[in-house]
């Protein structure tokens, strides 16, 4: 036996037990995959639902949100040795958001926005919404239906989108929104402000 | 706040459009919402709190957002995952390989991080019980045809190879909360091929592996509570599922062998005496 097992199989070599088959190298890779099967299963599996919406608000299509999250499960395997132990979910959902943005930006490449242009476009979203001046009442948006609210949260710019769904719908807290996003909390925070701003804007106008 | 006539402003009526908001990056917006967000520690929850009491545009700000979080949650029930999705991964992931060898010290790691996180799991009391009561015995059923299938592809069906039970059962001890019912049936030529440990949801259970001519069966029992209750297909993608349960546990057969046999199956282990 050439290889020691840094964690002793117990039960497979029980000094006393009938023959049983030698820990091998290849038995020592088995081992492996089942460590990381289980750590995938620990970590990984619990948020698929999570993964679904997050992709399914990134994509705008449940279709293309599987395939997304089947990518994004792929790669959270291949890296789940890498996997700290830090928060789980923002460490799934950063992932799931990393491919996401890879398959838009493969497969839809109008939509998607560089990082390059993300302040051109936080500021440029932002002006019209300084220039409102209105507070018009909110009992207004009582009667926005499911629909509409959908249409108007899928308008938001990316950014502004994936903070709003990871707070107001995951209920993710500002230090995961930033893990998984991967902003300083000051960043989250003022997104999420002009995110809710822009939303309830446009909640405004379509009544 | 702007400071340009923000005073003035501010003893209008709320919905004059003369009144000026904040802008969106104002640190005292910012902080409103993370107020609303439960984000404050309590000395600066108090001071926003203030604020809003002596400023009509903060209060409208903080009014609105709770009315945006309302709609959302009325609005828009969390959708779960579409059926089979689940199953799609798990039988993805069963037939990957890791890119490259790991050095053993990075193994270590992971094998120590894996044991944390499933004692996290653990540790967090109902939280798996939680969990494994959403599992529906479709879902419960598909999951165990994945594993199956998965360990037909995997270098070894098992995770401990004997044909002998008392090899088996003891393995089981420390793995799993009760270690399974383990029965000779080699006679019957069924001979016993190993176990190892599957997860259904988040929980670990014992899977024996049986051999049936150049046929695997996988034998997974788990504990019968509500979370695995029985019920559900009969065959998965030409699977054949045999379920019973007995003294509180519940048993799935999962195999390619004919219906009729893995019922043979089913029946030889739930009336043979020859038992650890």
């Amino acid at each position: 036996m050439s290889i020691t097992p840094l964690r002793p199989r117990a039960g497979a070599n029980s000094p006393d037990g009938p023959p049983v088959r030698l820990v091998t190298p290849g038995a020592q890779n088995a081992a492996g995959m089942q460590d990381d099967n289980a750590l995938f299963r620990a970590v990984v599996m619990p948020h698929i639902d999570e993964a679904y919406r997050l992709a399914r608000w990134l994509t705008a299509n449940g279709t293309d949100a599987e395939d997304v999250v089947q990518d994004a499960s792929l790669r959270a395997f291949r890296a789940i040795r890498s996997y700290a132990g830090g928060n789980p979910r923002a460490w799934v959902l950063s992932i799931v958001r990393n491919t996401a943005y890879s398959w838009l930006h493969k497969n839809r490449p109008a939509t998607i926005v560089s990082v390059d242009d993300l302040e051109a476009v936080e500021l440029e979203h932002a002006k019209p919404d300084e220039r409102r001046d209105d507070t018009p009442e909110a009992s207004l948006i009582a009667k926005v239906d499911a629909e509409q609210l959908r249409a108007a949260i899928a308008k938001l710019p990316a950014p502004f989108r994936e903070t709003l769904v990871l707070r107001d719908i995951e209920g993710l807290d500002y230090r995961e929104i930033a893990e998984a996003t991967e902003v300083p909390i000051g960043t989250v925070m003022s997104r999420l402000a002009r995110a809710r701003r822009r939303l309830l804007e446009t909640l405004r106008q379509d009544e | 706040m702007p400071p340009t006539g923000a005073t003035a402003e501010r003893s209008l009526p709320l919905g004059e459009p003369q009144m000026s908001r904040p802008k969106s990056d104002d640190s005292s917006v910012l902080l409103v919402h993370a107020y609303l967000d439960g984000e404050l520690d309590p000395a600066n929850a108090l001071s926003v709190a203030q604020q809003m009491g002596q400023e009509p545009a903060l209060a409208a700000e903080a009014e609105h957002v709770r009315d945006l979080q309302n709609l959302i949650r009325d609005r828009l029930p969390l959708e779960e995952a579409p059926p089979g999705l689940r199953a799609r991964i798990e039988s993805r992931i069963g037939t990957t390989r890791q890119p490259r060898a790991t050095p053993s010290w990075m193994h270590s790691w992971g094998a120590l991080a894996a044991s944390i996180a499933v004692a996290a799991v653990l540790a967090s009391g109902s939280t798996w019980l939680v969990a494994s009561s959403q599992q529906k015995p479709v879902q419960v059923a598909e999951l165990l045809v994945s594993d199956h299938i998965r360990s037909l592809m995997a270098p070894e069906p098992v995770d401990v190879v004997s044909s002998d039970r008392h090899t088996v059962k003891p393995w089981f001890n420390g793995r799993i909360a009760n270690s399974p019912r383990v029965v000779d049936l080699a006679k019957d030529d069924f001979p016993l091929v190993g176990g190892r440990v599957d997860v259904i949801g988040r929980t670990p259970v014992a899977t024996l592996v049986y051999r049936r001519a150049k046929h695997l069966i996988s034998l997974t029992a788990a504990p019968a509570d509500d979370a695995f209750a029985i019920g559900g297909p009969n065959s998965i993608n030409g699977y054949n599922i045999v379920r019973w349960t007995e003294n509180g546990v519940a048993y799935w057969a999962v195999s390619d062998v004919e219906a009729k046999e893995l019922e043979t199956f089913a029946q030889l282990f739930r009336t043979s005496r020859n038992e650890l």
